[in-house]
């Protein structure tokens, strides 16, 4: 199993609810930007279910060196990279911010997960499975940059699901709504429309198995997404989301 | 939307609320920064104390220190964070023929808990208490040095950290002896007992049982004063169980656990209603003494088999009363409390009784000494200071003290008891409690 953004709780509450049902991984590479939390997560797994596990340097800010990638080899991606940003209106016009979070949420994200498709894609199996956001349905003003980098991030999964069809490759589309997780530490968050990342995990490893194309980790949030769609643009521009 | 770490908190008795500010790291160097930054910080692990023991101004959550570190599975010792709760250990060890030392009634507390409260469970007058069995843990002080205490490095620390209710630093991460166990099932033996004579008695008996523990019905009066049913087991061994439960005798099969869905009306818990309760629980055994064998969640967490069971004791809360009382008066001392409880109507849904060993005298911040222990749960209601007054007064009489990880209103010459945890950053709102009520 390959785990892009490995200190995400979502991704490591993934993994254990994987190995938790059976599971079992010849390795879990684990790729991150943060090596003392994941090196925490590799011993975790590593007493708990005696997994083994690698852990990969992986920055998305920086170049990439894809020789490192060379040795990895799975049938099951996870791609839990997210940056929030700053979504206020400092942050907006700040460039290093809106950099960062396009870089992290797409444009450097995109390059790596295709080098690993490309893999699955000649050994016709695996799963890619990609969170993106109910941030990227449509564009509000609370965090557009972020909503237009998980829009754009949604766009290339269900392309992708498109190609890698016939070549036996499934892709599945995340789309979290709130979670109650380090990303939103803090932020008042409506605890009914929010899940635990345990939740999570349950709701994706079932749809995993089911090989579902997009879902929803609360239901609701299906139905929220899709009057939020439907508002017509004359009076979704007035309103204060 | 700028964070905003100020939220309700409250431990497992929902009283009290407070409204502070609550942070959780899972980084040594973000959870120094937060103790450098802030004044009166206090730990808290699964917020399944009872009382104010884990609320202060600033708390320190150890829900994302939850990771497992090592397990040596030859010699059945595991390192892990101390956010783990004992249920996530036991996950993984009795699988592997390995159990916890000593364990409370919930497996739905937290290692750094553990410590702190230096849990004890019905096996105290055999194998002591929690901290026994560490044998080392990694401690943040006041200026965010991280320290590992043991019995051999920084053992003033050590000690005053175990039962020291978060009052040295934060505990970060430990290391423990499990038991070695054959099967996840105890053998187990409930007899039933008229009085108070009758229940002392058996305790006496059962000493060289592993695990004792009795339930009250306390709002027997008269003769029927101290009508219980004791329980006491041991683990079982392969042998020993059915055919079927031999296979795979160190595995559970999934058990369905409801969920009290919302906080019960005020009305449903009343003097009647307990009573009911207590009078079918006791009937509900027929016969005098029942062997048989259950399996380990039944026997040490029948109560964890219902989530969220605070919820039944409404919105205003509970509280739990927990003394102990020195041994030689323990049965007169238990006599005059449960005469109390019968007199006050104001009955506890959930009466235990248990005995504990000698204490360990280097763990001096440790609740446990020989005697009798009575643990109560009591509704909140404008009637229940009284009460609970009472109970102190009697409680002072015979030398006795309360368990602080269940205090919220107890008078403090009970509940000052801890030593050497005297410190300007680590303060809870128990502690504060306690010295302003001297």
């Amino acid at each position: 199993m390959i785990v892009l953004g490995s200190t995400s709780e979502i991704a490591q509450a993934f993994v254990e609810k994987a190995l938790q049902e059976g599971e079992r991984f010849e390795r879990i590479y684990l790729f991150t930007s943060n090596k003392e939390t994941t090196e925490r997560f590799a011993r975790h797994i590593d007493v708990k279910f005696l997994q083994q596990s690698e852990i990969i340097e992986l920055d998305l800010t920086k170049e990439i060196n894809y020789q490192n990638f060379d040795s990895v080899n799975s049938s099951l991606l996870f791609c839990a990279t997210g940056y929030l940003g700053d979504g206020t209106e400092e942050g907006l016009y700040d460039n290093k911010n809106t950099e960062k979070i396009i870089d992290i949420n797409y444009s450097k994200l995109v390059p790596v997960i295709n080098y690993f498709a490309q893999k699955f894609e000649s050994r016709r199996s695996g799963t890619i499975i990609g969170l993106s956001s109910v941030a990227g349905d449509r564009g509000r003003q609370s965090n557009f940059i972020y909503g237009s980098a998980k829009a754009a991030f949604t766009a290339y999964l269900s392309g992708l699901r498109n190609y890698l069809f016939e070549k036996k490759v499934h892709v599945l589309t995340v789309k979290p709504g709130f979670m109650a997780t380090k990303m939103t530490e803090g932020l008042p968050l409506n605890p009914k429309l929010t899940a635990n990342p345990k939740q999570a995990a349950e709701c994706i490893y079932k749809a995993f198995k089911k090989q579902k194309n997009v879902t929803y980790v609360l239901p609701i949030w299906g139905v929220i997404m899709m009057i939020i769609r439907n508002i017509p643009e004359f009076i979704f521009k007035k309103l204060k989301l | 939307m700028k964070p905003n770490f100020t939220q309700k908190v409250t431990n497992w008795g929902n009283f009290p609320i407070v409204e502070k500010e609550m942070r959780s790291e899972d980084s040594f160097k973000k959870i120094k920064e937060f103790v450098l930054s802030h004044n009166e910080v206090i730990a808290r692990g699964n917020g399944r104390c009872y009382g104010d023991a884990s609320l202060g101004e600033n708390i320190f959550s150890s829900k994302k220190l939850n990771k497992f570190i090592s397990f040596d599975r030859i010699n059945g010792i595991i390192e892990c964070e101390s956010g783990v709760l004992l249920s996530e250990v036991l996950e993984i060890s009795v699988p592997q023929g390995y159990f916890l030392y000593v364990t409370p009634g919930t497996k739905f507390i937290s290692i750094g808990g553990a410590i702190a409260s230096d849990v004890h469970g019905k096996n105290h007058h055999s194998e002591g208490c929690f901290s026994e069995y560490v044998t080392e843990f990694k401690l943040m002080t006041e200026n965010g040095d991280v320290i590992t205490c043991s019995r051999e490095h920084n053992t003033d620390k050590f000690w005053s950290t175990i039962g020291g209710m978060g009052l040295t630093g934060i505990i970060l991460s430990a290391k423990f002896k499990l038991k070695n166990i054959e099967t996840a099932y105890i053998r187990q033996e409930s007899i039933k007992a008229d009085n108070l004579d009758e229940i002392f008695r058996l305790f006496e008996e059962s000493e060289s049982w592993t695990y004792t523990v009795a339930w009250i019905d306390c709002l027997q009066k008269g003769q029927n004063i101290g009508r219980s049913i004791l329980m006491r087991g041991e683990h079982a061994f392969r042998h020993e169980l059915a055919e079927n439960e031999a296979k795979s005798p160190l595995v559970l099969k999934k058990k369905f656990s409801p969920t009290v869905p919302f906080y019960f009306p005020n009305f449903v818990l009343n003097a009647l209603t307990v009573k009911l309760f207590n009078f079918l629980y006791y009937k509900k055994q027929s016969k005098k003494e029942i062997k048989n064998f259950v399996d380990y969640e039944t026997f040490f967490y029948p109560l964890d088999f219902v989530n969220d069971w605070n919820k039944i004791y409404g919105k205003s809360g509970f509280i739990q009363y927990q003394m102990v009382i020195p041994k030689e008066t323990g049965k007169e001392g238990m006599k005059r409390i449960l005469e109390t409880i019968a007199n006050s109507g104001n009955g506890s849904f959930l009466a235990v009784l248990k005995l504990f060993g000698e204490n360990n005298t280097d763990a001096y911040n440790s609740f446990p000494f020989e005697g009798y222990t009575l643990a109560l749960d009591f509704k909140v209601n404008s009637k229940l200071k009284q009460l609970v007054d009472q109970l102190d007064h009697i409680v002072q009489e015979f030398g006795g003290r309360i368990y602080l990880t269940k205090d919220s209103m107890s008078r403090s010459s009970l509940t000052d008891y801890l030593k050497n945890v005297n410190s300007s950053k680590f303060v809870s709102l128990q502690h504060k409690r306690i010295l302003n009520n001297k």
